[in-house]
């Protein structure tokens, strides 16, 4: 073999490398659409981006945290934080006598907006206080939890209305035989009757933001600085980045994310609850990690974050169709999580940053 | 203006001392305030309880106060504990076999033996992982959750581990003294001829679970302060090139490191066992790992390393034990101790900030 040909080769390989989750996520279908009986249907790869929206919004939000070299623990019960409160929020303007749509709207609304708040104190901690991410955020952690469970000491939110059910549950096309294309509204069918549905309406809403998200990464000067605090701190100051500033920035985006998905919780299940994204930290964390991110900041993209919520959405519910208990999604994503830090040695990004560390 | 309390603590022992000790004042004014509110707060039997239900917490915090100090974090031992727990379960609900297999005494015997040597394994593989391969503690360790967690779970299937000897609560809840006044005393039980429903009658001193964990500590602060390992375990943290430089093997010392923190993340294991009489998984929310780790920034560790101390992480331990004790106890909804957590934290961390270079 000529100098050309195994230079070549060699090429090859690292761009294979470099693309290691991608053909992970493949070879994960294709593993389950040979062992797991149903999995290659439309309604299993909606249900994939379904539930895995927590984790794709988790993780974009994590991503952009990590990015500048912190880390966020208090997401998951920021989640449920803000869940219990729009959940509480709703039901009492509909006891106050509103309609239901304004109801929904403003309750919404207001949780976004109080969900900046936790972000905001995490981020004036860690920049003027100088508070380790770890600390502050964990804190925040146990704040968002107490208080949640304060909220709902005297039962959870009642009278939700009818509507988030309808939003968080619905698609956006329908196709049936008989009345034909419509959008947004279920068409009137017999029992029993074929009906086509296509894209839940939540996970347009999703990533239309992750889409917006991804695009302020890759072409701002919002992402630029983000990269440019992670990647190194003091050449980010030097060339006159307000940085404990983008930090608070950064850190309210990710509080806001992290209300997102609470507020989508409660259009999924019509109800709020403390805990409900406690148990995707873990996932978020790691596909951020699997999207070949690095935890010393100033690495990651959101479509390969995306890419690694999905490897871990995808073996979850191929498990689930194979009817083999979840226990060994845990074990499996440890070793993803490990390998992906692993793998990503061996083949480094071409850019500047690999000099890092 | 942050500089000048800093200088001024400087010339001012007293006060300098105060600062240091901020956590063991902050302990002693809540245990002030809450004999106050708390009716039944201030007695031996209240203290003796919250120290028996802190003592996991307590071999937690002491794992993760090495693994800070080397400025890591052990996300993983809050489930090594659950898959300690969940092994030594079985693996004595197997030789047992309900009293139809091997005695108590052994089949409580070889469990600990053999879980605390598989204790040893998520250690070491985190350690060579941060060591070797460079790979971030937090992500090293955090993999480890996942997969101890999950092997834990396969185990049990999901449920904790029943139909296990007796002998293990009435060991890891009974006491050393058992004291009757007129009638003398006895050691570790009841005097022979006297029934167990007559055990609220006898005043009972010393959990057993303090004299375990007092050993345990002893040794672990022993080796911190006084011994080579210790002194090689600050170097690291405080300046790792200088500890290279200085000859210490750095890489074989943080696997050591580790392997320390899962082994005594399988002690606390195998304590939950003879506490609880069955092999209990870790739930998710339970998160030992952080409130561990709280407690050892609480006691005035730094997370960027070469600093903490054993006893000061204990008292990080009583600090968040007693808060949620008193709390409860006066009647305030539990709720509010994650909020004082919380705040706790930041007062740590910040007090730490104010005064850095008083150790």
């Amino acid at each position: 073999m000529n100098a050309v040909t195994k230079r070549k080769t060699t090429n090859l390989v690292m761009e294979l490398g470099r693309r290691w989750a991608l053909i992970f996520l493949l070879i994960e279908l294709v593993f389950f659409s040979l062992f797991a009986q149903g999995f290659m249907s439309l309604r299993v790869f909606q249900m994939i981006f379904f539930f895995g929206i927590t984790v794709f919004l988790l993780g974009t939000a994590e991503l952009f945290v990590i990015i500048t070299g912190g880390i966020d623990l208090s997401v998951g019960y920021v989640m449920g934080f803000a869940s219990i409160i729009s959940a509480k929020m709703i039901s009492a303007f509909i006891q106050a006598g509103m309609q239901h749509l304004p109801a929904l709207i403003l309750g919404i609304v207001l949780t976004l907006i109080i969900g900046l708040l936790p972000g905001l104190i995490n981020g004036l901690l860690i920049s003027r206080l100088r508070v380790p991410p770890f600390i502050a955020t964990f804190s925040m952690l146990g704040i968002t939890h107490g208080v949640a469970e304060l909220l709902i000491l005297d039962g959870a939110a009642k009278n939700m209305p009818h509507l988030a059910n309808l939003i968080g549950n619905g698609y956006f096309l329908y196709w049936a035989p008989g009345p034909g294309l419509s959008l947004f509204i279920r068409p009137e069918i017999p029992r029993g009757g074929f009906i086509l549905e296509l894209i839940p309406n939540i996970v347009i809403l999703a990533f239309i933001v992750i889409g917006i998200l991804a695009y302020v990464l890759k072409r701002t000067v919002f992402g630029q600085h983000t990269y440019a605090i992670g990647g190194n701190v003091d050449a980010a100051i030097r060339s006159g980045i307000n940085v404990g500033r983008h930090k608070v920035k950064i850190y309210m985006l990710s509080s806001f994310l992290a209300s997102l998905s609470g507020v989508i919780y409660v259009l999924m299940y019509v109800t709020g609850k403390g805990d409900a994204g406690a148990s995707s930290l873990l996932d978020a964390i790691a596909a951020v990690v699997i999207g070949g991110a690095s935890l010393y900041g100033g690495k990651g993209t959101v479509w390969r974050t995306i890419l690694g919520a999905l490897i871990i959405a995808v073996l979850e519910t191929g498990l689930r169709v194979m009817g083999i208990p979840t226990f060994d999604k845990y074990i499996i994503v440890g070793v993803i999580l490990i390998s992906a830090v692993l793998i990503d040695k061996v083949f480094p990004e071409k850019t500047y940053t690999d000099n890092k560390e | 203006m942050t500089h000048t309390i800093s200088e001024t603590l400087q010339g001012n022992r007293k006060l300098a001392f105060i600062a240091r000790n901020w956590a063991a004042f902050f302990l002693l004014g809540f245990l002030i305030l809450f004999s106050f509110t708390g009716k039944g707060f201030l007695s031996i039997t209240n203290f003796q309880n919250v120290g028996h239900l802190a003592v996991i917490a307590i071999l937690m915090a002491s794992a993760e106060t090495f693994v800070i100090i080397t400025s890591g974090i052990d996300l993983s031992v809050g489930f090594v504990m659950g898959f300690a727990s969940v092994t030594a379960g079985k693996i004595i609900q197997v030789l047992y076999a309900a009293g139809e297999g091997l005695s108590p005494g052994i089949s409580i015997g070889i469990g600990i033996v053999i879980v605390l040597i598989l204790s040893l394994i998520p250690g070491l593989v985190s350690g060579v992982l941060i060591a070797r391969y460079k790979v971030p503690p937090f992500i090293a360790t955090m993999g480890m959750w996942g997969i101890t967690n999950g092997i834990a779970l396969k185990i049990c299937k999901g449920f904790p581990v029943a139909t296990l000897p007796d002998a293990l609560t009435r060991i890891g809840n009974g006491y050393l003294i058992y004291f009757k006044p007129g009638e003398g005393l006895s050691f570790f039980g009841l005097p022979p001829g006297v029934g167990n429903e007559s055990i609220r009658e006898y005043i009972r001193l010393i959990p057993n679970s303090f004299i375990f964990v007092a050993l345990v500590l002893l040794v672990l602060w022993h080796l911190l302060r006084n011994t080579t390992f210790g002194q090689h375990t600050y170097a690291i943290g405080g300046n790792e090139e200088a500890a290279v430089r200085a000859g210490i093997d750095v890489k074989r010392h943080l696997i050591k490191i580790y392997v320390l923190s899962s082994f005594i993340a399988g002690l606390a294991g195998i304590f939950n066992i003879f506490q609880t009489g069955i092999g209990n998984f870790t739930p998710f929310g339970a998160m030992y790992e952080l409130f561990a780790v709280a407690a050892v920034v609480i006691g005035g560790a730094s997370l960027m390393g070469g600093k903490g101390r054993i006893f000061g992480s204990v008292i990080g331990v009583f600090l968040i034990a007693f808060l949620e004790n008193g709390l409860l106890i006066s009647g305030v909804v539990p709720f509010y101790r994650f909020i004082a957590v919380g705040l706790l934290l930041i007062i740590a961390v910040v007090i730490d900030q104010l005064f850095p270079d008083l150790l």
